[in-house]
């Protein structure tokens, strides 16, 4: 007997409206189907009738986790239209700020994880440790959120020794904290059991479908955009690529863990090695005809720019593909023979920015065709109470 | 002396339901970001519940795309008096820097009445606190 | 391999079906082909060239023609696929058989511009809301919004 299940607009756990229509068979999901639109500003029609350097501020609110990285994205592409080269002391300190996002965007994923498989209190630290986070982009660039530090030709504002040292001194403690996180999501085998198994994607199925960032890179597949395509400074910093070989949830969450830790890495060294000098150049005012593409690397994942220019002071056409849209027809194949009740966790695996959908799922009985709305987070609570009555997977271990 | 008790419980301890018309997700991190042990709003009685039947306040954030438009109306009609509905965000309030795209109505008060703006882009968790402790003082 | 070596060997494959090649930056090249060439271009690049992934898919309104950029990238390059078709006559062959992660993005193409993708294994509309007016595309250049007045609760009607 099969059900249609609508998870609707309006979901309590946490961001955008989006809307997701499953057909069940008893308790389990086999087909899933996804309604976008929830989210649609309208944005690429509005870039046309803004200036070059409005449209930052633009691209700046397209998301608001990982707005910085729309930002850059754009102003890359934009800095190579004019043929303008930003000094070296602003590429530092515009991917310094990139790599604080990314720190911010992990440790808010963690804390979503920790709460959809039941772990309040993991939520709670991970996000007490992300206020440090947020205090250091604060001191640096005047706001939690939305940083506007990018300019067409560098950064706007620049960083002393004092902000320098005390950068160095919280990365300390954050360093800490993560490390006490490890072990704790090492040795509780019943987090890793509930994660382990869950939603499932193979190698084969993430290449077909091109899905992007964490969600690839945990299917053993060593795509990252900041490797491949080095943009900034990122051909002279050493990290390595993080990935995990298992393809399902517990893969995603180490692959996370581990850039975390990278992330530290590459802070410190762009910190120790700031060069010295002008922290932008003046950009002018028009581009001449050309088109260029950018790439970067989000903390979801690849995020593409298209602009095209025809001469004036705005833009011809700016195409944004952000790494969530990547990741959907992914997700459709995650959910298929998976539990309803495992629905939130596959869901807030790929990260999703729907500004990414609110989710409310709503079971439609196939046999009478009645409709019934289940908010996620009952849903949350069934899946929950699930758990606690099935036996625990012995041979489910932390690979990291 | 009923009423008076009822209007006393309302104001020591609302609770809330997050509502989400198409942000950019700042405002709703912040939100959310309020539950967290810095800036704890739990500790003055506010809850945050999953369904529009148990709220007593709105907290929206977003410019209101029309797909969603419709959704808005009938989750502020099943939501039961008295309400109040807070516009979080500079979007929420005007449209932010979307105003003027085709798929934005330009604010939540074309769409359902509100009772209080916070500013702000995004607006700061304390900033949200205030807003709700200035709804509870007109109470 | 670089970026000479790539243009080398799609020349010697595909040989006459492109019309213009471009490598402006390092990673970065540009191919023309034309549209009823584009299905076997794809899977010369996906099996041959080692491009399998693709980033999106653009569409821009050029005055007379619909110019339609397909973006591939893979660990050594980026490589764009561009092709052409006139207004009167949108239409253009899906790729989705030989990469099936494409459909999203030829979904919003058709709800854009209005471009017909044919063979399309769901044609639904992607973003925009279920009540919109059909025969307007927003990303035409042609098509323009006029903002009604808003009502201020509180202030002069």
């Amino acid at each position: 007997m099969k059900f249609t299940v609508p998870i609707g607009p309006q979901h309590p756990a946490l961001k955008e409206p989006i809307s997701l229509r499953m057909t069940l068979e008893g308790e389990v999901i086999r087909d899933a189907d996804l309604r976008l639109g929830y989210n649609h500003r309208g944005l690429e029609k509005l870039a046309e009738e803004k200036t070059w350097l409005q449209n930052i501020y633009v691209t700046e609110r397209i998301c608001g986790i990982c707005s910085h990285s729309h930002a850059t994205c754009y102003t890359q592409g934009v800095e190579k239209l004019m043929e303008v080269e930003p000094p070296k002391r602003g590429i530092y300190l515009r991917f310094l700020v990139a790599e604080l996002e990314r720190v911010h965007s992990h440790l808010l994923w963690l804390g979503v994880a920790g709460h959809e498989a039941g772990f309040d209190t993991f939520f709670m630290y991970t996000w007490r440790d992300r206020e440090v986070v947020m205090d250091i982009l604060e001191m640096v660039s005047g706001n939690r959120v939305h940083y506007a530090i990018n300019t067409l030709g560098g950064v706007r504002r620049d960083i002393d020794d004092l902000q320098k040292k005390k950068i160095l001194d919280s990365l300390d403690i954050l360093r800490k904290r993560s490390q006490y996180y490890l072990k704790i999501g090492a040795n509780e085998p019943s987090f890793v059991a509930r994660i382990a198994g869950v939603g499932r994607l193979s190698k084969e199925d993430a290449l077909a479908l091109c899905a992007v960032g964490p969600t690839a890179r945990a299917s053993d597949i060593a795509q990252d955009v900041r490797k491949d395509d080095p943009y900034g400074m990122y051909a002279e910093v050493p990290f390595e690529v993080a990935t995990a070989t298992t393809c399902d949830v517990l893969g995603r969450v180490v692959v996370r863990v581990k850039e975390l830790m990278e992330s530290y890495n590459i802070i410190e060294f762009l910190l120790k090695n700031l060069p010295d000098g002008p922290v932008a150049v003046r950009a002018p005012r028009r581009a001449k005809p050309n088109e260029v593409v950018s790439r970067y690397e989000a903390p979801r994942g690849e995020n593409i720019h298209y602009i095209k220019s025809n001469g004036t002071d705005k833009p011809e056409r700016l195409k944004v593909r952000a790494p969530t849209l990547a990741n959907y027809p992914a997700t459709v194949v995650m959910l298929k023979n998976g539990f309803i009740a495992d629905i939130p966790l596959i869901f807030a695996a790929i990260d999703p920015c729907i500004c990414c959908a609110e989710r409310a799922v709503t079971l439609v009985n196939a046999r009478s065709g009645q409709e019934r709305v289940v908010l996620m987070s009952e849903l949350r609570r069934q899946a929950q109470e699930r758990w606690k009555k099935a036996p625990p997977k012995k041979d489910a271990v932390w690979p990291l | 002396m009923l009423q008076r008790i009822v209007r006393w419980s309302r104001k020591k301890s609302p609770w809330i339901l997050h509502l989400n018309s198409g942000a950019c997700n700042a405002c709703d991190i912040e939100v959310v970001a309020a539950l967290t042990p810095r800036f704890d709003v739990e500790r003055l009685g506010v809850l945050l519940r999953a369904t529009p039947r148990h709220a007593d306040v709105i907290i929206a954030t977003g410019p209101v795309t029309r797909q969603i438009k419709d959704r808005i109306i009938r989750i502020y009609e099943q939501t039961p008096d008295p309400k109040f509905v807070i516009a979080v965000g500079a979007c929420a309030m005007s449209g932010c820097v979307y105003r003027g795209a085709y798929n934005i109505m330009g604010g939540l008060d074309q769409v359902i009445p509100v009772n209080i703006y916070v500013p702000g882009c995004p607006a700061r968790p304390d900033a949200i606190l205030d807003g709700v402790v200035k709804l509870l003082g007109t109470l | 391999m670089n970026d000479t070596e790539i243009i080398e060997k799609a020349r010697t494959l595909l040989g006459d079906k492109i019309l213009e090649v471009s490598n402006p930056a390092v990673r970065r090249i540009f191919l023309k082909v034309d549209s009823k060439d584009l299905l076997k271009a794809v899977e010369v690049l996906k099996n041959d060239l080692g491009f399998a992934y693709v980033a999106t898919i653009s569409g821009l309104d050029s005055g007379e023609s619909f110019e339609i950029i397909y973006h591939f990238g893979n660990a050594f390059s980026q490589l764009n696929l561009r092709t052409q078709v006139p207004k009167t006559d949108p239409h253009v062959e899906s790729i989705c058989p030989v990469i099936p992660g494409a459909i999203l993005y030829e979904r919003e193409l058709q709800d854009m511009f209005g471009l017909v993708v044919d063979n399309i294994p769901d044609p639904r509309p992607l973003i925009l809301p279920d009540g919109w007016p059909a025969g307007n595309y927003p990303l035409r250049k042609d098509w323009k919004y006029e903002r009604p007045p808003e009502k201020i609760p509180g202030g002069k009607p």
